[in-house]
C-alpha cells in the first residue's frame, strides 16, 4: 500500500519544517488537505486550541487522549491506529474511506509540532484510563 | 477556528485552491481544448490503477512529450521513461475517469515527495489534471476496453501500520520526559500479510470445491472457471447496520439511501458440473450500463477468485432465483459427474434440478472477476427463449421465467394510497404479432406487471415515458394468469445478438395497434376501446379548471395585487394565458354492452374535446346539447367491472 507512507512521509516533512523554521510552509499544509481531505482543519483546529495530551506511565505504555469540540474526551493508541470516536468506527473500520480520524491526525501534529501537552500517571491510572473506556460502552 | 492558527491558515488556503480549481475546470470545457501554457506540465501515461481509502493511486510512466506529437508507433511503453505515482483525490479521480493507457496531463501546481525507502517518486495536489485522448486510437481503445477494466481494485489499509515521524538518529529531540522509554510506534514494512499478491492456481472447474474448501490453506489462490449465464441487478439491500466497540452499539445507520448506487450487479454463473451459483459484484452508480454487461458478459466464461460466501440459499427460500435456474435446466450441453473420472461418457444431462445455490460475493477491496470478452461464447450458454405473448399465456404452471419482444402501448401506476411509493407496482399494457394478428379468444392487449424489486435502468425509464416503445423483457415471470416483471428481470430496449426466437420476427405489426372493444369479458386493469352514444352526464362531477400555461401547476392563485388575474406560485410568475383543463364523467350506452351502463370519465383535450367546448361554450352544462351524440373510438382504462349493477367505469386514456 502506497498511502501510508505518503501520509508518513508528509508528516514527517512537516516536522522538519517547524524544527527548522518553526512555522509550516503552506505547500505542506495543502498537502495535508489532499491526503487527509476533511480531517485536515479540525484536526489543525485541535491542534491549535492545544487539545491532545499524551498519557505516560513509567513502565513505559502511553496513549494520547484528545479532548474533542465538543468536550468529549477521546482515546488514541499508540501501538496501532485506534481512537474511540464514532467517525473512526464508520470511515476507517467499517467504510474504509479514510486513512486517520482527526484525532488520530492531530496526535500525529501535535508530536510534529512539540504541541503534545504531558501527563505522567501511574500504571493504575492509565489502567484505568483504557477500562474505563470499556465501561462507558459496556 | 483559533485566530492566527493553522488551520484558520489551511482554510483561506484551500478557499483560494478551491476557486482556482473551479475557475481552471471551467476553462478547460469552455475552451475544449488544451490550455495553452505547456510549462511545468507533467505528462503521464497511467499503468495500473487502484484505490486506497479515497485516493486513487496511479502508477503511472512520465512521458516527455505529449502522445500527439508522436506517431502511433513512438507511443509505446519505454523502458527508459520514469516511473511515478500519482495520487487523485475522489473527485478529480470521478472527473478524470481515469484508465490504463490513458494520457493524463497534470498542470502545475502539483507536488512532488520523495519517500524514504521507496524509488518511486509520488505525485500529489493533482487536481489541475486533464485526460488528453490519442485522436485515432481513443475510440478503439474505449470500446476494445473491456467493462471488467471498470472494477478498480482497492487496498485495505492495515491499522497496525503507524507513522514514524523521528528519524533514526533524532531520538534527542523527542519531547522531554523524566523517563525516556523507548516505546515509539512500530512501523510494519511492506503493509500487512493480506495483501500479498494473489499467486493464482491452477484453474479449477468446480464451485462446490472452491466453496467447501474455503478456510483451508490456499483457498483465496483458487480459481474458478465458470460460465456466465445471466447478468442482472439486484435492488440494494436496506436495512440496519450497526457497528459495536464493547457491547453496546454506537451507531446504527440504515444503509438505503436515495442517492446511486442503488442497485448491485449481479451474475448468474454455471460451472462445468452444471451447479449455479448467484455471484453479487459492486454497485452500480448508474443501472444505465447493465444492457452493455448483458451484451458484453452473457455467455462468456469467467474466472472467479477470492469469493466470499453469503448465503447457501435453498428452493424454497429464493422462489425467485430458483425459477429463473429452472429455466436454466436441463443443461444443454452434458456436464461433468462429480467424482467420476473426466471422460466424456460420463458427462449427462439426466440430473435432478439444483436444490441449492449458493451465493457469493466479493472480498471487500479485492475484485476477483476476470471475463473473457474475447472469447467465443460458452456451449453450455443458455441465451433466453422468446415466445410470442400468445404462447406465454398458454403456458402451464406457476412461477416459469419467460422472455417476449413486445410494444408497450401505455403505462399506469398503480395509485394504492396504502402502499408506499417506492413499493409501487407500474402496469405496463403490452401487445406483440400474435396477440394482434388473433380474431378472438385472446385478448389483444396483456399487462405485465413491474414491481418495486425489478430495477430499471435510466434509458428505459425515460423511453417508457416518451413513447411506444419496443421492449425487449428478458426472464419476465409468469404466473397466476399474469406476466410480471421482478427481481432478475431485465428490460432491455435492443434484442440480445443470441436468443432463440420462435419463428418469424414477432416484432412485425401489421397496421395499427387494435385494443379490444368493452364486452363482457372486459376486466378491471385493464385497457380496451369503446364507441357509443352519450345517454347521460354526471353533473356533480364536470368541472374545469384553469392550469399555468409554463408548468402544468392546477392550483393557481388570484393575484394579491389583482384580483383578475391568475398568479402560478410554482414559475412565481402572473398567468397570462392559462391553458384551460376539463374534466366529466359521461355515461353511455354501447352497443357491445348494451346491458350494462357504461360510465366514462374524460380528461381535457382529447376526443371529446370538442363537446366538452361546446359546453363550456355556453357556460352552463347544457346537457341537452350532448345527448345522443356518438362516440368512438376510444381508447379506455377500465377502472372496475361490477355485475351487479352492471356497469363498468372507465377513464379516457392516450397511448404512448
Amino acid at each position: 500500500s502506497t498511502l501510508p507512507a505518503v501520509a508518513e512521509e508528509l508528516l514527517r516533512e512537516i516536522r522538519k519544517a517547524f524544527q527548522e523554521t518553526s512555522q509550516v510552509p503552506d505547500e505542506l499544509l495543502l498537502g495535508l488537505k489532499f491526503i487527509f481531505g476533511p480531517s485536515a482543519v479540525p484536526a489543525l483546529d485541535l491542534v491549535d486550541q492545544r487539545s491532545v495530551t499524551r498519557v505516560r506511565s513509567p513502565s513505559g505504555r502511553t496513549l494520547y487522549q484528545v479532548l474533542g469540540s465538543s468536550g468529549k474526551l477521546y482515546t488514541c493508541y499508540s501501538s496501532c491506529h485506534f481512537c474511540t470516536c464514532p467517525a473512526f468506527g464508520f470511515s476507517v473500520l467499517q467504510k474504509s474511506e479514510s486513512l486517520l480520524c482527526k484525532h488520530i491526525l492531530a496526535v500525529y501534529l501535535s508530536q510534529a509540532m512539540g504541541a503534545c501537552q504531558e501527563l505522567p500517571v501511574s500504571e493504575e491510572q492509565l489502567t484505568n484510563v483504557l477500562l474505563a473506556e470499556e465501561e462507558d460502552e459496556g | 477556528l483559533c485566530r492566527g492558527g493553522l488551520a484558520e491558515r489551511l482554510c483561506r488556503l484551500q478557499n483560494r485552491e478551491r476557486s482556482a480549481i473551479s475557475f481552471w475546470r471551467h476553462q478547460c470545457i469552455s475552451e475544449d481544448k488544451i490550455p495553452s501554457d505547456k510549462s511545468g506540465v507533467l505528462i503521464v501515461k497511467i499503468l495500473e490503477i487502484f484505490e486506497e481509502c479515497t485516493i486513487q493511486v496511479a502508477i503511472c510512466q512520465q512521458l516527455e512529450q505529449s502522445p500527439a506529437a508522436l506517431s502511433p508507433e513512438d507511443a509505446v511503453v519505454n523502458a527508459e521513461e520514469p516511473i511515478l505515482k500519482v495520487l487523485f483525490t475522489r473527485e478529480t479521480a470521478a472527473h478524470l475517469k481515469g484508465r490504463p493507457q490513458d494520457v493524463i496531463h497534470i498542470y502545475p501546481p502539483w507536488q512532488k515527495l520523495l519517500l524514504q525507502n521507496a524509488d518511486v517518486p509520488v505525485i500529489m495536489n493533482t487536481y489541475f489534471s486533464q485526460k488528453v485522448l490519442i485522436s485515432e486510437h481513443s475510440e478503439a481503445r474505449e470500446k476494445t476496453y473491456g467493462l471488467t477494466k471498470m472494477l478498480i481494485r482497492k487496498n485495505i489499509i492495515s491499522l497496525a501500520q503507524t507513522f514514524r515521524l523521528d528519524d533514526l538518529d533524532d531520538k534527542l529531540h523527542q519531547e522531554s520526559s523524566d523517563n525516556q522509554v523507548p516505546c515509539a510506534p512500530q512501523t510494519l514494512n511492506n503493509g500487512d500479510p493480506k495483501r500479498c499478491p494473489l499467486a493464482l492456481s491452477a484453474v479449477n472447474d468446480s464451485l462446490l470445491e472452491m466453496v467447501e474448501s474455503q478456510g483451508a490453506v490456499g483457498w483465496r489462490e483458487v480459481q474458478v472457471r465458470v460460465v456466465i449465464q445471466r447478468v442482472y441487478c439486484l435492488p440494494a439491500r436496506e436495512g440496519h447496520r450497526s457497528y459495536t466497540q464493547g457491547n453496546k452499539p454506537l451507531c446504527a445507520t440504515p444503509v438505503a439511501n436515495s442517492d446511486p448506487p442503488n442497485a448491485r450487479l449481479c451474475l448468474l454463473v454455471q460451472d462445468a458440473y452444471g451447479m449455479f451459483s448467484e455471484v453479487q459484484l459492486q454497485s452500480l452508480s448508474s443501472t444505465d450500463d447493465i444492457e452493455q454487461y448483458c451484451r458484453r458478459w452473457e455467455g462468456k466464461s469467467c474466472c472467479l477468485a477470492g469469493m466470499k460466501i453469503l448465503q447457501r440459499t435453498t428452493r424454497g427460500r429464493a422462489l425467485g432465483l430458483f425459477s429463473l435456474i429452472d429455466s436454466l435446466w436441463p443443461p444443454v450441453v452434458p456436464v461433468k459427474v462429480p467424482g467420476q473420472s473426466q471422460d466424456s461418457e460420463m458427462m449427462t444431462t439426466n440430473l435432478p434440478p439444483p436444490s441449492f445455490c449458493y451465493i457469493l460475493t466479493v472480498q471487500s477491496g479485492e475484485i476477483h472477476v476476470e471475463v473473457d470478452e474475447e472469447e467465443q461464447i460458452s456451449n453450455l450458454y443458455q441465451p433466453p427463449a422468446v415466445h410470442g405473448l400468445k404462447e406465454i399465456l398458454r403456458i402451464d404452471g406457476c412461477n416459469k421465467r419467460c422472455s417476449f419482444w413486445a410494444l408497450v402501448l401505455y403505462r399506469r401506476l398503480q395509485t394504492k394510497h396504502s402502499v408506499p411509493l417506492d413499493q409501487r407496482e407500474t402496469l405496463l399494457f403490452v401487445t406483440d404479432s400474435t396477440l394482434q394478428n388473433v380474431v378472438h379468444g385472446i385478448p389483444k392487449v396483456v399487462v405485465a406487471a413491474l414491481t418495486a424489486s425489478c430495477v430499471l435502468s435510466m434509458e428505459i425509464i425515460e423511453a417508457l415515458s416518451a413513447g411506444s416503445r419496443l421492449v425487449f423483457f428478458k426472464d419476465a415471470l409468469w404466473g397466476n394468469g399474469r406476466i410480471i416483471c421482478v427481481e432478475r428481470t431485465v428490460l432491455l430496449l435492443q434484442k440480445p445478438l443470441l436468443c432463440s426466437a420462435a419463428g418469424a420476427d414477432l416484432s412485425e405489426l401489421t397496421g395499427p395497434v387494435r385494443l379490444d372493444e368493452l364486452d363482457s369479458t372486459t376486466q378491471a386493469n385493464s385497457i380496451c376501446a369503446l364507441r357509443g352514444t352519450v345517454v347521460g352526464v354526471n353533473e356533480s362531477t364536470a368541472f374545469s379548471w384553469p392550469t399555468c400555461n409554463r408548468c402544468g401547476n392546477g392550483k393557481l392563485e388570484l393575484c394579491p395585487q389583482d384580483r383578475e388575474s391568475l398568479y402560478c406560485n410554482q414559475c412565481s410568475e402572473v398567468v397570462t394565458t392559462p391553458v384551460l383543463k376539463m374534466q366529466l364523467e359521461v355515461f353511455l350506452r354501447c352497443p357491445s354492452q348494451p346491458q350494462s351502463t357504461v360510465k366514462v370519465k374524460v380528461w381535457h383535450e382529447i376526443t371529446l374535446f370538442v363537446l366538452l367546448t361546446m359546453l363550456l361554450f355556453l357556460q352552463t352544462y347544457e346537457v341537452q346539447s350532448v345527448l345522443g351524440k356518438e362516440v368512438g373510438l376510444l381508447n379506455c382504462y377500465v377502472h372496475s367491472v361490477t355485475s351487479h349493477p352492471n356497469c363498468a367505469v372507465l377513464e379516457e386514456i392516450v397511448l404512448l
